[in-house]
């Protein structure tokens, strides 16, 4: 993995079982790209994968908490519709891991 | 602001930062008030410790077996608050100016609860019970099996077969005789879970499915005890201390739950367990024994402020990826949920009987989609005579890792991975691979099999819907092999492996 993603892009970690379902660890997409577009925009990387994966995720970006579907309007460090991904930002995509 | 019932005058008019400061001489004073208590009690009030033969017990009954009462003598003008032989059992860590001698005190007094005794309960309760936690509650109800002990380093080949919290209660008798191991050889449900939990100061979660994940963490919430959350599958682990402090106090919030992270569960057939997605034991280990270090951490009061301090900023979560570089990764979740169903309704109500848990997260049910004519049973494929013709091609729908390490023989291989993600490439390949091996036989035929006969289901369903679209195909489908490979073993032959 190299350090960085390249200039105009934010950089996409996946885990779990969003690893399984993209096959990837990763994915570099151009920036900017709204807070509130992302999952439109894996949706349209990934078939299904708003359903399988992405619905019951937690998402940080640059290492924090957001929420994406912030429909409950709550919550300590939520996301305004107007949050933007830039350049160079770190977004990950969490989902719960309940084996152990 | 609500004026708060019973505050004493002079602290009504204080401002934030003098009431933290005042917060944080009031804890000091009480660690040492309680120092001193410890320091001044006989021995005798440490926990009991436990002395059980778990060779003469072969027991299935569900309270904790017997224990006999080792009674330390008080001698005559000793203050000692610890036995001789704890000061130097415990003396590596004691030295620590983490732990000390109150440390050592208040993990001896401490009560802590594992549930789960698998590939993260293994390693968490080996080094808390290592670590002189005076009593160690263990919940499983699981019997110990050959496939656990790549990853469940408390239990051995000698205790195939044993309940797991026997086989545990053996293994941490060994290692430690000064503490108390509690039993309870039952899997929690919402009928339990409370009561089993409110016995102890901390709960460790090392379970393995979303509904007892849920489960635990909710318990805990009603419970009222930090919970230290672990996972792992894979390649991969999670770690994250949840509902700390369990409740609001002067100078912090109330710390979130499970649910207040992951309010929704994972649609269930997505869910993998270490048995369908595979698991590697330093990487469960790993987060277990990192569990056992945040257990610790909670208990041992010399620096909590510090951890306090630092995650003020937000939950910390750490993430471990075995492939990933560098392998850990920590970010910060959010805190409490507002509307968090365990933190609001379930704490006010104090139970969750009647919760449905199984309905919550959903049940992974066997796939049935297939009509039984299209279904052929593992022995009535064995016995096609050759009289009748050649039997159809078993193609192993199984990923490939999985196939190499057995198959049956001439059967191929087609994931149903490659299937599922483009049809037509996956047929157009067995096209080729039947006409490569000169199949004399047309249009020939195959027939699906998997491990437990879920995916050569939906294999034979996507095949279906591919023969329409493709007339090309040189063979036609007669269905698939019900209970995949399972069956097979079952009925055809009891050498296949049982990986």
């Amino acid at each position: 993995m190299s350090s960085k993603p390249p200039k105009g892009h934010f950089r996409l970690l996946y885990f779990a079982s969003a690893a399984s379902y993209t096959r990837k660890s990763l994915d570099d997409v151009p920036a900017p790209l709204a807070l509130t577009d992302l999952f439109a925009h894996l949706e349209k990387l990934y078939p299904g994968i708003g359903q399988a994966v992405l619905s019951s995720s937690a998402v940080t970006l640059n290492l924090g908490y957001v929420d994406v579907e912030d429909q409950e309007g709550t919550g300590g460090c939520k996301s305004s519709d107007a949050t933007v991904i830039n350049e160079g930002d770190e977004v990950a995509i969490i989902p719960p891991v309940s084996s152990g | 602001m609500a004026e708060l019932q019973g505050l004493p005058e002079e602290y009504r008019d204080m401002s934030l930062e003098e009431l933290h400061r005042e917060i944080r001489r009031m804890e000091q004073l009480i660690r040492l008030l309680k120092d001193k208590v410890e320091l001044s009690e006989p021995r005798t009030s440490g926990p009991d410790t436990q002395d059980v033969d778990l060779h003469s017990t072969q027991k299935t009954e569900t309270q904790t077996l017997p224990c006999r009462t080792n009674t330390a003598r008080k001698e005559p003008g000793c203050t000692r608050s610890l036995k001789v032989q704890e000061y130097k059992r415990y003396g590596r860590q004691m030295i620590m100016p983490e732990v000390g001698l109150s440390g050592q005190l208040a993990l001896k007094k401490a009560r802590v609860l594992i549930v789960g005794l698998g590939g993260l309960g293994s390693p968490a309760a080996a080094y808390l019970a290592a670590a002189g936690i005076g009593t160690i509650g263990l919940v499983d109800g699981d019997k110990v099996e050959l496939s656990n002990l790549h990853r469940q380093i408390i239990h051995t080949a000698d205790n195939e077969g044993m309940e797991k919290v026997d086989s545990a209660r053996k293994f941490l008798h060994s290692l430690n005789k000064e503490i108390k191991l509690v039993a309870h050889p039952y899997h929690l449900s919402s009928k339990n879970a409370v009561e089993t939990l409110e016995e102890y100061d901390v709960v460790l979660d090392c379970t393995d499915r979303p509904a007892t994940r849920y489960l635990v963490s909710d318990a805990a919430v009603i419970a009222k005890i930090p919970l230290v959350h672990g996972s792992a599958l894979q390649t991969e682990g999670q770690l994250m201390v949840l509902n700390n402090p369990p409740i609001a106090t002067a100078s912090k919030k109330k710390g979130p739950c499970y649910r207040c992270i992951w309010p929704k569960p994972p649609p269930p057939q997505s869910i993998l367990t270490c048995g369908e997605g595979g698991i590697l034991g330093p990487v469960v280990g790993v987060i277990g024994v990192l569990m056992a270090m945040e257990t610790m951490k909670i208990l041992l009061p010399a620096l909590r402020t510090n951890a306090d301090e630092s995650t003020r900023k937000g939950t910390p979560f750490l993430l471990y990826s075995a492939y990933l570089n560098p392998s850990f990764k920590s970010v910060t979740m959010r805190g409490a949920r507002e509307n968090c169903l365990a933190c609001t309704t379930m704490a006010n109500g104090r139970t969750l009987k009647n919760y449905g848990y199984d309905t919550f997260c959903g049940l992974s049910c066997p796939v049935n989609i297939l009509p039984p004519d299209e279904r052929m049973e593992p022995k009535a494929y064995r016995s096609i005579s050759p009289t009748s013709g050649p039997a159809p091609i078993l193609v192993d729908v199984r990923e490939n890792t999985q196939y190499n390490i057995c198959h049956i023989e001439n059967s191929i291989n087609i994931p149903w991975s490659t299937i599922r993600e483009d049809p037509a490439d996956a047929f157009q390949s067995m096209n080729k691979h039947i006409q490569h091996n000169g199949s004399s036989q047309v249009p020939c035929e195959i027939c699906f099999i998997c491990r437990f006969g879920n995916d050569s289901q939906l294999a034979v369903r996507r095949f279906r819907e591919q023969q329409q679209k493709d007339s090309g195909l040189k063979f036609t489908c007669k269905g698939d092999i019900r209970g995949g490979l399972k069956a097979w073993r079952e009925q055809v032959d009891p050498e296949f492996p049982d990986y």
